[in-house]
């Protein structure tokens, strides 16, 4: 028992005098998180612009301008001449340009002829455009039926089912957490376990009473312990920087924290057994990593993936591990909803740790 | 008590494939003493070491040491061992005593650890990482946590190799220190003065056999020649040439350098003046010596503990 506390010790000690491997560790997903974070965007993933020149310049062009102005969905900017507004359809810096002719308000009033308001649109950024003037034309429709006191019969309503506003941020967040507890652990111990091994370390300790489990055991102790901090605090600076609340129980959240990190950690023991020099063991690691990275749900939705690849991808640890975050962080699911992904984790982590124990070797 | 075994080696043998890396090697060495594993690299200390200590599985043979069978009673055997291994790196960044801690607390009970680092010199270093000590003070280290647990028996796989010489003449201090604590020590080395010095037996090894075993006076005394004439010549002629001399026993020829081994210093002293004379050889940097464990490996092997 003493054993397995100067282990771990010794262990925490050196992790903290690695200020280097301490530092990027840590930094490289807070930096991924800064710079995805906020190169999409921190609100809407799609945002309309629409200029408006007003010709007509009087009460009634005055109304559909504010109109416009207080759409939600919609951002207005006022042009002069629709010559620099067509300018800036065709840079992109608004979606749409909507004019409204000479003469609207005077044609309003003579309720006989509907009038038309010509909206520019470039052909090229066609799926905007097309947004755009959906939007548009849902405003006008509206504002049309209250002119002419037209009362709808059937009207919808729209109701999100998850009744919550999820930003790409939100998404993104406990992928990246995911990551970055998969590449700690599985690069970080096959890394680690098998420089030891090639230096002799674990060798000369194979020649005292030392048992390999007691060696193994003060291993995960100390990496759970600094790789669940480590995870944790990017979920604070998260919370912090991008303001993401952490909607489900932060018990649940630190049991998949640690639940994942044992499971990648298994990986990484069987990783270090294989390989059979520390140059061998990063090319491994990669190997491992990098398409879990694509596959797993870290970037982006599994959903959107191709039907033959799905089957892979439900059997992936961090697939699992990031859907379990993401349903607390994002969803605030109990943990009794999170069976599926507690025991694939858990099936993982000891079939790892079986594995491991076959491959380990001192030397 | 001084006679009780301490390690009875009997016939180990290693195989690698079809090389053979130890073959059929036995030996005791008894309580208190300083026995000396001397060869050149390749030899086989190391992997007869590596054995003994329960790192390699021998292929056949038996070992005891202090009457644990190393392959039956690892535990045990474990318990009464230190050892320093070839090459080892410890945990660069740790401290000197917070690794004597760790290593510490992987048996029962240990010795007291402040009284340890100064009688390993290390007292200043007390504090300092592993990373930040010299090739002597790790060595020292090292011999360190093969104490730690107060064992009988202590392995040192060639304790002094890369260490300058003032750091190898602190090291056989330490280990001669070992012996007065009445502890039994094997150890390999390739340096024939360090055998010279520290062994009270040496057990001479090369190409995977033992092919010596005796005290170091007494396997110089077996040479049938005691002295050495050596000296440089161009163009040195056969060794059949120089064996026709009176009184060479052995010759040894590398390139312009030739070694003539006799029992009778003046009268081959005398023939090769004669004979160089004679036909008008230009000999220069002529030396005698008294024979070494040097000569006596060369004369077992025909081949110098370097070259190999």
């Amino acid at each position: 028992m003493r054993a397995y506390w100067q282990l771990t010790l010794a262990q925490l000690r050196i992790f903290a005098r690695n200020k280097q491997v301490l530092f990027f560790t840590l930094l490289f997903p807070v930096i991924l998180m800064l710079a995805l974070g906020s190169f999409v965007g921190g609100g809407n993933a799609l945002s309309l612009t629409a200029g408006i020149v007003d010709l007509d310049q009087t009460d009634g062009s005055k109304t559909l301008n504010n109109l416009f102005d207080n759409n939600e969905g919609i951002e207005t900017i006022s042009y002069k001449k629709i010559e620099t507004g067509k300018e800036a359809v065709e840079n992109g810096d608004i979606q749409l340009l909507i004019e409204i002719p000479k003469g609207y308000e005077a044609s309003l009033k003579d309720k006989n002829q509907a009038f038309s308001l010509p909206v520019y649109y470039n052909e090229k950024n066609l799926s905007a455009s097309e947004l755009g003037l959906t939007v548009v034309n849902g405003i006008i429709d509206q504002y049309s039926k209250k002119l002419v006191d037209y009362q709808p019969l059937v009207t919808i309503k729209k109701v999100g089912i998850e009744a919550l506003n999820i930003r790409y941020i939100d998404f993104l967040v406990p992928g990246i957490v995911a990551m970055m507890i998969m590449n700690n652990n599985m690069n970080g111990v096959a890394g680690q376990i098998s420089a030891w091994r090639e230096r002799g370390i674990l060798r000369r300790m194979q020649g005292t009473r030392l048992k390999a489990s007691t060696f193994i055991a003060a291993q995960i102790t100390a990496r759970l312990l600094l790789n669940g901090t480590q995870a944790l605090l990017v979920v604070l600076i998260a919370d912090l920087i991008f303001n993401i609340n952490v909607v489900g129980s932060w018990l649940t959240l630190i049991f998949f924290i640690a639940l994942g990190t044992l499971a990648f950690m298994a990986i990484g023991f069987i990783i270090a057994g294989i390989a059979k020099n520390p140059e061998s063991a990063g090319p491994i690691a990669g190997f491992a990593s990098f398409p879990m990275l694509f596959l797993g749900g870290v970037f982006f939705p599994i959903s959107n993936m191709p039907d033959w690849i799905q089957p892979i991808v439900k059997i992936l640890p961090i697939a699992h591990l990031s859907s379990a975050l993401r349903e607390t962080m994002n969803l605030g699911t109990s943990i009794l909803q999170l069976g599926t992904e507690t025991l694939i984790l858990g099936a993982w982590l000891i079939g790892g740790f079986v594995l491991a124990s076959y491959v380990f070797k001192w030397e | 008590m001084q006679n009780e075994t301490m390690v009875d080696v009997k016939g180990l043998v290693k195989r690698y494939g079809s090389f053979v890396a130890v073959n059929e090697v036995s030996f005791k060495v008894h309580k208190g003493e300083i026995f000396g594993l001397l060869g050149p690299n390749g030899a086989g200390k190391t992997t007869t070491i590596e054995m003994l200590v329960g790192l390699r599985k021998p292929d056949e043979g038996t070992a005891t040491l202090a009457g644990f069978d190393v392959q039956k009673q690892v535990n045990q055997v474990k318990g009464v061992i230190g050892v320093q291994l070839q090459s080892t790196s410890l945990f660069e960044l740790l401290k000197v005593e917070e690794i004597l801690h760790l290593y510490a607390s992987f048996y029962p009970s240990h010795i007291d650890i402040p009284q340890l680092i100064s009688d390993m010199l290390l007292a200043e270093k007390r504090t300092d990482r592993i990373k930040s000590l010299s090739g002597g003070q790790k060595q020292r280290l090292a011999i360190a946590l093969a104490l730690i647990h107060d064992p009988n028996i202590v392995f040192l796989d060639e304790p002094t190799t890369g260490l300058d010489p003032q750091a190898r003449r602190t090291l056989w201090d330490i280990v001669l220190r070992l012996k007065e604590r009445g502890k039994t020590v094997i150890l390999s080395t390739h340096y024939m003065d360090e055998a010279h010095v520290l062994c009270d037996r040496i057990g001479i090894m090369d190409q995977g056999e033992l092919i010596a075993l005796d005290t170091p006076t007494n396997l110089v005394k077996k040479l049938q020649s005691t002295s050495t004439v050596e000296f440089r010549l161009t163009n040195p002629p056969e060794q059949a040439w120089f064996m026709e001399m009176d009184g060479v026993e052995e010759v040894s020829i590398k390139d312009t350098f030739v070694q003539l081994y006799t029992d009778d210093l003046q009268l081959a002293l005398i023939s090769l003046i004669q004979i160089s004379a004679e036909h008008n050889l230009n000999i220069e940097d002529l030396q005698t010596r008294t024979a070494t464990l040097e000569d006596v490996f060369i004369h077992m092997t025909g081949r110098s503990l370097r070259e190999s």
